[in-house]
């Protein structure tokens, strides 16, 4: 499993660099801390002399001088140095390879006392005597790096514990995270294989992993939707186009095989309208598709609802009375403005009307309504006529979901579907209701804010 | 009158029963068989009437129409096209075409919309000044008002305008999809027969309690207004 253990090697590095981070923070304050403190030590070492060499003179100094070396902790440097460099009193072994920095000041340099073999470093504040003698003291730096050692070892083997902590919680981390990705990618596998049943498990953590988990399950049963729907869609399209194009094509065949110019004619002009029957068909099909894809967005322009409803029923008036029902439009107290497709929505109504008219004409009376609304604008084809049972509906609205389909109406049963697609186009639905008795089909069209309509 | 019509189409079969069936109603068609070469033509401009399908190889036939009208031809132009919803109709129009027709179609449609396009080219005269006339009948389009053998007859506003565009089509073949278009100006099918529905009332106000009929209609095709 590379990946896992990349993510392993990833987290023990970046474990081992922010320690790297800690740990060098923490020895740079602890190395600074033991540098200013032997400084401060030495320089104030180097103060006393002084002044006891300003008060008593020389003989006070040597006493002194004298007092440190016998008294005074090993790590204690003190002498007295003369123009040529040759001590005259003191601890230091002085040897050319040691040239002692003679100037007044503070120094860092490497010196060695009497009884030691080793030169080592040392903090010396040097003063110039007025007798021209140099006045040298300080202290080895020993126990300062003493500690440093230490705490250099100390933070090296932390290191190296972090270093190897990081990558063991790293491969604990790659282990879980590679096995809650490698369940979602199990699920992607099978999908890729066709098998779309399949959905990733959860967790319950209602973690990152859990949510993609659920997007994903929710994706799948999108496309399985989709997919039911498009295998319903073929088998309906294939089943309502056979019994037109087998008519079509009986029709033709007689009209070939007719003797008498006249029957010959009659049986062509059924075989165009045949043909005809079956373009409806299809260019209804594709117009869902479209509206459904939002392709006739670019046409929308404001205008009047409640005129385009009446100017509708006044077109279909005339259909309902030959049908034996009256068709009435409430008219809206005032113009109702939407944004939208004037033709798609002039065909949805037309499609709820035609509805209307060829299963609720019986009832008698079909009932135009626009309901302008303050966050939708409803309109509303009512008839009297059966109805469709409330668990039916769905099933009326679906693409070819004739309800009755053995009656061999000139509806191709996407009127509905149509209606509902253009719905969707403006963002509304279209809702079936009862009309007690009846059928109510609602398109419920969303209103555009004032922005949208500003624009 | 023979009048020259431009036939931008790339199927050749389409293209040869189209120029047959114009040429026997007396037209003469020039045939381009890609866009780039029909903008061509077009340009001319001494055409009567631009047949442009839409869906053409090199330069399409919406762009062909945009340059045209780009280029200040104002040729009425009818577009074929097999993309037959509402929003293809719309755009076609919007892009400035005369017609739109939607494949594939009757000849006795394609020809109903030829004629009636050549017929608006021909009478370029404010129509609204003109009386119309067809045998007995009377219409003034100022007034709204009809009248047959003197007798005036009450029709709806729709009534009159169904008629009045029969009339302004005399003696010509006019569709139910045409009358659809140009008098309700709505450009989907509907699945019912509402049009026809509203020529039969049209012609029983109309032709009722009078000998000759004027309001014919043409098996296939659609209706005629004709004394």
């Amino acid at each position: 499993m590379p990946t896992t253990l990349r993510i392993a090697l990833l987290a023990g590095l970046l474990a081992l660099l922010s320690n790297l981070a800690v740990i060098g923070f923490i020895y740079l304050r602890t190395h600074d801390e033991a540098v200013v403190t032997v400084h401060q030590q030495v320089v104030e070492q180097g103060k006393v002399l002084a002044d006891v060499y300003r008060s008593g003179g020389k003989a006070a100094l040597d006493d002194a001088i004298q007092d440190t070396m016998t008294y005074a902790d090993p790590q204690t440097a003190i002498a007295v140095i003369g123009p040529r460099g040759q001590q005259v009193i003191g601890n230091l072994e002085t040897e050319p390879s040691l040239a002692l920095p003679l100037q007044e000041g503070y120094h860092n340099t490497l010196i060695r006392l009497h009884g030691q073999t080793t030169p080592r470093e040392a903090a010396l504040v040097v003063h110039r005597l007025p007798t021209g003698q140099w006045l040298v003291s300080g202290r080895l730096a020993g126990e300062g790096f003493a500690i440093r050692e230490t705490l250099e070892r100390s933070l090296l083997i932390a290191l190296v514990v972090a270093g190897l902590l990081g990558l063991v919680c790293g491969l604990i981390l790659a282990h879980y995270v590679g096995r809650r990705v490698h369940d979602i990618a199990t699920v992607a596998d099978r999908i890729s294989g066709r098998d779309l049943s399949q959905r990733v498990r959860l967790s319950g953590a209602g973690d990152a992993f859990d949510r993609l988990g659920r997007q994903i399950n929710a994706m799948l049963d999108r496309i399985t939707g989709l997919m039911e729907e498009l295998r319903l869609l073929t088998d309906s399209l294939a089943h309502d186009l056979r019994s037109p194009v087998s008519r079509l094509r009986s029709a033709a065949h007689a009209a070939a095989e007719a003797s008498d110019p006249r029957e010959q004619e009659e049986l062509l002009g059924s075989v165009i309208r045949q043909a005809d029957a079956l373009m409806r068909i299809l260019t209804a099909v594709l117009e869902i598709s479209r509206s459904e894809a939002l392709t006739g967005r670019k046409q929308f322009s404001w205008f009047d609802v409640g005129e385009l409803a009446a100017e509708l029923t006044e077109m279909y008036d005339p259909l309902a009375d030959e049908r034996g029902a009256v068709l009435e439009y409430d008219r809206p107290p005032r113009a109702v403005p939407l944004f939208g497709h004037r033709q798609l929505l002039a065909q949805a109504v037309s499609n709820l009307v035609e509805n209307a008219i060829r299963y609720g004409s019986a009832g008698g009376e079909i009932r135009v309504r626009v309901e302008p609304g303050e966050r939708q604008i409803r309109v509303e084809v009512g008839d009297r006529g059966p109805g469709i049972p409330a668990e039916r509906r769905d099933e009326a609205r679906r693409r070819f979901g004739r309800l009755d389909s053995s009656r061999s109406d000139e509806g191709a049963g996407l009127g509905l579907a149509l209606a509902e697609a253009i719905a969707h186009l403006h963002q509304g639905e279209l809702v079936l209701e009862d009309n007690a008795p009846g059928l109510l089909t609602v398109l419920q069209l969303p209103v555009q804010s004032k922005q949208v309509r500003a624009a | 009158m023979g009048r020259k019509i431009l036939l931008i189409e790339d199927d050749r079969e389409t293209a040869s029963y189209l120029t047959k069936g114009l040429n026997q109603e007396g037209h003469s068609v020039e045939q381009a068989t890609n866009g780039q070469d029909g903008l061509f033509r077009a340009t001319d401009g001494s055409f009567d009437l631009i047949v442009l399908d839409r869906m053409l190889p090199v330069l399409d036939g919406l762009s062909v129409l945009k340059a045209l009208r780009a280029a200040r031809i104002d040729t009425p132009v009818l577009i074929l096209s097999a993309l037959a919803s509402v929003g293809d109709r719309i755009e076609g129009l919007e892009c400035g075409s005369d017609d739109y027709l939607v494949k594939p179609f009757s000849f006795a449609e394609l020809l109903a919309r030829v004629n009636a396009l050549l017929r608006r080219r021909e009478s370029r005269v404010d129509p609204a000044e003109h009386r119309l006339t067809v045998g007995d009948l009377e219409i003034d389009p100022l007034s709204r008002s009809v009248k047959r053998s003197g007798k005036k007859l009450d029709l709806k506003p729709r009534e009159y305008l169904l008629l009045e565009y029969f009339a302004r089509n005399e003696g010509r073949v006019v569709t139910r999809t045409m009358l659809l278009e140009q008098v309700w100006d709505y450009h989907f099918d509907p699945g019912t027969n509402v049009i026809d529905v509203h020529v039969s009332r049209l012609r029983r106000k109309l032709d009722e309690g009078f000998e000759k009929p004027l309001l014919h209609t043409v098996r296939g095709a659609g209706y005629m207004l004709a004394a």
